[in-house]
C-alpha cells in the first residue's frame, strides 16, 4: 500500500512547496500548466491502458471549454455546474463515437479519431462562434471559480489531478484494469475468454473524455480566458497530451505527471526566453520530445528508468539480495505485482439450464457453410456432441477445421447453417458471451496477453467467467498443469510445452461444458504428448465434452470417441476413430487420389 | 444540372492533385505498414520550396521546378527514412512508436518553417494563376488543369516505375509480402528507403502542382493531411491505384458538396465520407468485407 501512497504524497509536497515558495507571475503560471497538462495526460492516458491511441482528445477538450462558457455567457452558470455538464456531455458523445470506432483495430482506431475535432471545430467556427471570451465575474470567487490569487488555480488543479489518478489507480487494481490490459495485448484472445472488449473500452474512453472536458474548464479559466475554437478544438492540444504521456510512461497511471513535470516547464521557459524571435519553440519541445522518445524509450522514462535502476543495483550490488537493492527497487521500479488486488465477484452469468448426461447434445452444428470471397471453405457441415464426450476433428491442412472452430467461438460468422450450444441457438451471440455459456478454446498458434505473467493470463479468463476467487482459482488451476514455479515469472520465458500447458489452464479456469483444442499436440514431443492428454482428462469435469482438432491420427484414435474426417470443407466420414482412418476417402483426402489410383492399378 | 457541372468539373480536377498526394502515403503505407502523419508536411515543404524557387528572384515556374523538386524530395525522404523511419519498422505489434515519431517529425518540420518564414501566408502566382476557359457554362481554371495534367503524367510514370524496374517490382513484392520478399533476395531495408523517398517525392509533386492556386503556410498540411487519409483509406490502405481513384472521388466530394453547404464546411463532408468508409469497409471500397460477431 505504501508504494501506491508514496507518489501522492510527493506530488502534494512538490506542488505545495512549488505554490508556497514561486511569488512571480510566470512562475505561477507554469506551475498551473504543469498540473492542467498532467491533468489531461492522465485522462488520455486511460484509453492508453487499453493500446488504443487516440489523436481525438481535443474533442472533449473542445466540448467541455465551449459547453461552460456557453452556459456561462447565456445564463450565468457557475463554471462548476458547467463542468459537470461539460463531462457530462463529452462522456456522452464518447459513448457515441465509440460504438462504431472500436470495432476497428489498431491504427485504425487512431486514424478514425482524427476527424471528430476537425469535424466539430469546423462546425463551430461556421455555424457558431469561432472565438468565445468567458465574462467576469469577480462578485463570487469560489462560485465563478474567479479566484484573484493565482495560488488558488494551482489547488484546484492539484484537487483535480489527485481525483484523476485516483481513478487511474482504482481501474489498474480492479478487474477494470485487467480487461484493459488484456486488450491491450491481444484483443481476439481476450473476446475469446469472456472480455466484452467494446463495453470496457467504451467505459475508458467515457471516464477519459469526462476527465478531458473537465481540465478544459480549468484550462481556459484559470490560463486562457478566452474560449478560441482553433485552440481548444486543434491538434496541439492532442500532442501535448501526447507528449505528457509517452514521455513519462504510456498507459502508466503516473507517467503523464513525470511527462508534465519535464516538458511543461522546459517548453514555457524557452518560450519565455526565446519565443519572441523563435514563434514555434514550445511546439519544437513537444516534437523533439516525441521524436526522442519514440527512438529511444518506446515506453516512457519510468519504465526505462526502472530498468536503469534494476541494472543499476545489480552492477552496484556486492551480494544479490541486498535490503538496500530491494528497497530501491521497490521505491523506483515496483517489481511485476503479484497478482490483483481485487475482482469485484459477479452474479454468476451461466444460464440455470445444465447439461446432463443422456440428455440433448452439448453442440449441434447444422448445414454450417463459409466462404471467404470465392474459396469455399466450408459446406454443409452438420454433427453433434454429446456432453462428456471426445470428438477429434482430422483433415488435411487447409481441410476447414479452424474454421470450424473460429465459427464455433464467434471469431467468424457463418454465411449459412446454425449452431446449438445446450440446446440454445447461440448464431448471433458474440464470442465473450459464448465463453461465459462454457465454450473455451485453445488456440492452433498458442496465443497469450504477452504482457502480462502466467499467472494474470489465466486471471483474466477467470475474471471473463466471473470466477469467485480468480487470482485462486487461477492458482490452483496452474498448479494442477504444473506451472505454479513459473506463475509470476515472463511469458516469453515459457517452453512450447509449457504454453500448451497455461493454454489449457486459462481455458478450463472457467470449467467449460464444451471444450475446443486445436493442434494442441503440435510441437510437442512423444513424452509431452503422452503426458498432454492425460493433463487435459484429470482438469476437466466428467460432463465436459471435449472437441480436438489434431494431425496427430495415432494419439487421436486413442484418445477420441469418435472421429470427424473433413476435407475441402464438406465430411466425408463420421465414426468410430477406427471406421473413419480405414475410410477409403479418408486414405484419399491425406495421402492424394493418384497414390488411391495407383494402388488400385497394382 | 450546370450548377452541380461548374463544382463537379473542378472537384475532379483537384481529385487529380489529391490523388498524387495520397499515392505517395499509399505507396509507403503498403510496403513498410507506416502511417506517415508528417506526409502532409513533407507536401507543406514542397511548396514553400517551389514558393522559393518562384518568388526568390529565379522565377522559376512551380511545373518548371518539379523535377527537380521530385530529386529533392526523393533524397530528403531517403534520409529521413535512414536517420529515423527504419527504427521503428517492423514493430508490428505496436504502432505508437511511428504515430509519435511521425506527428513529432511533421510538428519539428511546421515549426521550423514557422521560424525560418513566418506564419504569414505565401502565394505563387505565375501569369496563368487567375485565367481559365469557358467550355460551355463550365469555367476550368488553367493552374487547376495543368495540376490534373500533371497528376496523370505522374500517374503513368509511377505505373510505369513499379511494373516495369527491377526496383518498382521489389516494392511491389516487398508490399505483398515483405518477409518473402526477403527470402527472395529483396534487400528489404534498401526498398523500404526508396520506397519511402518516391513515396514522400509523389507527395512533394502533388504539393507543388497545388501551390498556384493554395496559399502556404507553414500549419497547411493539417487541411490536407485527413484528406490524404480519407483517398487512401477510401481506396485501400496500401493500394497506390486504389488510393489514386479514392484522391478522385474525394476531391469530387469536396467540391460537390458546395451545392449544398457552405464551402466553409467542405472538409466536414470529407471526414465524415472518411469515417463512413472506415466503419463499413474497412478495406476500401473495393477491398474485401471481413466480418467477425
Amino acid at each position: 500500500m505504501t508504494r501506491r501512497l508514496l507518489p501522492f504524497v510527493v506530488l502534494v509536497a512538490a506542488v505545495a512547496l512549488l505554490n508556497g515558495w514561486l511569488y512571480q507571475r510566470f512562475h505561477v503560471r507554469v506551475l498551473t500548466l504543469a498540473v492542467v497538462w498532467a491533468l489531461a495526460g492522465v485522462a488520455w492516458n486511460l484509453m492508453a491502458k487499453a493500446g488504443q491511441i487516440s489523436l481525438g482528445h481535443s474533442a472533449f477538450v473542445g466540448i467541455g471549454a465551449y459547453g461552460f462558457t456557453v452556459l456561462l455567457r447565456e445564463g450565468g452558470t457557475s463554471p462548476w455546474t458547467g463542468m459537470v455538464i461539460g463531462m457530462g456531455a463529452a462522456a456522452v458523445v464518447a459513448f457515441v463515437i465509440g460504438l462504431p470506432t472500436f470495432r476497428l483495430k489498431g491504427f485504425y482506431f487512431t486514424l478514425a479519431t482524427i476527424s471528430f475535432p476537425l469535424i466539430l471545430e469546423l462546425l463551430v467556427s461556421h455555424y457558431g462562434e469561432p472565438e468565445l471570451t468567458v465574462p467576469f465575474h469577480p462578485e463570487n470567487q469560489w462560485k465563478f471559480m474567479e479566484f484573484s490569487n493565482a495560488h488558488t488555480y494551482v489547488w484546484v488543479g492539484l484537487g483535480m489531478l489527485i481525483v484523476a489518478l485516483l481513478i487511474s489507480e482504482l481501474i489498474d487494481v480492479t478487474s477494470f484494469g485487467f480487461a484493459l490490459r488484456a486488450i491491450r495485448d491481444n484483443e481476439v484472445l481476450a473476446r475469446a475468454v469472456g472480455i466484452r472488449t467494446v463495453a470496457w473500452k467504451s467505459a475508458a474512453f467515457m471516464i477519459s473524455a469526462a476527465l478531458s472536458a473537465a481540465m478544459a474548464v480549468l484550462w481556459v479559466k484559470a490560463v486562457l480566458r478566452v474560449t478560441v475554437a482553433e485552440e481548444v478544438f486543434g491538434i496541439t492540444v492532442v500532442i501535448v497530451m501526447l507528449s505528457v504521456a509517452f514521455v513519462g510512461g504510456v498507459g502508466l497511471t503516473w507517467g503523464p505527471v513525470v511527462g508534465a513535470a519535464f516538458l511543461i516547464p522546459l517548453a514555457m521557459f524557452l518560450d519565455d526566453s526565446i519565443g519572441e524571435a523563435v514563434p514555434g519553440a514550445q511546439e519544437l519541445v513537444y516534437a523533439a520530445a516525441l521524436v526522442l522518445v519514440a527512438l529511444l524509450i518506446p515506453r516512457g522514462i519510468l519504465p526505462a528508468a526502472g530498468r536503469g535502476c534494476r541494472w543499476l543495483a545489480t552492477r552496484l550490488s556486492p551480494t544479490p539480495g541486498l535490503p538496500v537493492r530491494q528497497l530501491l527497487q521497490r521505491v523506483v521500479a515496483p517489481p511485476p505485482r503479484p497478482s490483483p488486488l481485487l475482482s469485484v465477484p459477479r452474479r454468476p452469468r451461466r444460464p440455470v439450464v445444465l447439461a446432463q448426461a443422456g440428455e440433448a447434445p452439448v453442440l449441434e452444428v447444422e448445414n454450417v457453410a463459409k466462404s471467404f470471397g470465392a474459396n469455399r471453405v466450408l459446406s454443409d457441415v452438420s454433427f453433434t456432441v454429446d456432453a462428456g464426450t471426445r470428438v477429434g476433428i482430422i483433415g488435411p491442412n487447409g481441410a476447414g477445421k479452424t474454421t470450424l472452430f473460429n465459427i464455433m467461438t464467434a471469431h467468424l460468422r457463418a454465411d449459412a447453417g446454425r449452431i446449438r450450444f445446450k440446446s440454445i441457438p447461440i448464431d448471433r451471440i458474440r464470442a465473450p458471451r459464448r465463453y461465459e455459456l462454457g465454450i473455451s478454446r485453445t488456440f492452433q498458434v498458442p496465443q497469450g496477453f504477452g504482457g502480462m505473467s502466467p499467472l494474470d493470463n489465466v486471471v483474466v479468463a477467470a475474471i471473463g467467467a466471473s470466477v469467485r476467487h480468480p487470482v485462486d482459482a487461477s492458482m490452483a488451476m496452474l498448479e494442477r498443469v504444473g506451472l505454479t514455479s513459473k506463475a509470476l515469472g515472463q511469458l516469453s520465458a515459457l517452453t512450447v510445452a509449457e504454453i500448451k500447458s497455461l493454454e489449457l489452464a486459462r481455458a478450463m479456469v472457467s470449467d467449460p461444458e464444451l471444450l475446443l483444442l486445436d493442434e494442441p499436440l503440435a510441437g510437442l514431443n512423444e513424452a509431452e504428448r503422452d503426458r498432454f492428454f492425460q493433463i487435459v482428462d484429470d482438469l476437466v469435469a466428467p460432463h465436459t465434452a471435449i472437441v480436438v482438432i489434431e494431425h496427430s491420427v495415432r494419439s487421436l484414435v486413442r484418445y477420441a470417441e469418435s472421429v470427424v474426417a473433413l476435407d475441402e470443407g464438406r465430411i466425408i466420414a463420421h465414426g468410430s476413430p477406427d471406421d473413419v482412418v480405414s475410410d477409403p476417402r479418408v486414405i484419399e483426402a491425406y495421402l492424394g487420389s493418384k497414390w488411391m489410383e495407383r494402388a488400385r492399378d497394382q | 444540372m450546370t450548377e452541380f457541372l461548374q463544382f463537379l468539373v473542378p472537384g475532379i480536377l483537384i481529385g487529380g492533385v489529391y490523388a498524387l498526394l495520397a499515392s505517395g502515403l499509399g505507396l509507403i503505407f503498403g510496403v513498410m505498414r507506416v502511417v506517415n502523419f508528417a506526409q502532409a508536411d513533407f507536401m507543406m515543404l514542397a511548396m514553400y520550396l517551389s514558393w522559393a524557387l518562384f518568388a526568390g528572384g529565379i522565377g522559376m515556374d512551380p511545373f518548371v521546378a518539379m523535377p527537380g523538386i521530385f530529386a529533392v524530395f526523393l533524397l530528403l525522404g531517403m534520409a529521413i527514412h535512414w536517420l529515423f523511419i527504419r527504427f521503428v519498422i517492423g514493430r508490428h505489434e505496436n504502432h505508437d512508436a511511428q504515430v509519435i515519431l511521425t506527428l513529432g517529425l511533421g510538428l519539428i518540420f511546421q515549426n521550423l518553417i514557422l521560424i525560418r518564414y513566418s506564419s504569414e501566408p505565401r502565394v505563387v502566382a505565375p501569369s496563368y494563376a487567375n485565367t481559365g476557359d469557358f467550355i460551355g457554362d463550365i469555367f476550368i481554371s488553367r493552374a487547376r488543369l495543368y495540376a490534373f495534367l500533371l497528376s496523370l503524367l505522374v500517374a503513368a510514370l509511377l505505373f510505369l516505375f513499379l511494373n516495369r524496374t527491377g526496383t518498382g517490382r521489389a516494392i511491389r513484392a516487398a508490399s505483398e509480402n515483405w518477409e518473402a520478399a526477403t527470402y527472395m533476395g529483396i534487400n528489404i531495408d534498401r526498398t523500404n528507403r526508396i520506397a519511402f523517398g518516391v513515396g514522400v517525392a509523389l507527395t512533394a509533386v502533388g504539393g507543388a502542382a497545388l501551390v498556384t492556386f493554395q496559399s502556404i503556410t507553414p500549419f497547411v498540411g493539417l487541411r490536407f493531411v485527413v484528406v490524404m487519409f480519407a483517398a487512401v483509406v477510401l481506396g485501400g490502405l496500401g493500394s497506390v491505384s486504389g488510393a489514386f481513384v479514392g484522391g478522385v472521388l474525394i476531391g469530387i466530394i469536396q467540391s460537390v458538396s458546395q451545392v449544398w453547404t457552405s464551402a466553409a464546411v467542405k472538409n466536414v463532408w470529407v471526414f465524415a465520407l472518411f469515417l463512413l468508409i472506415l466503419y463499413v469497409r474497412p478495406n476500401g471500397l473495393f477491398g474485401k468485407v471481413q466480418r467477425a460477431i
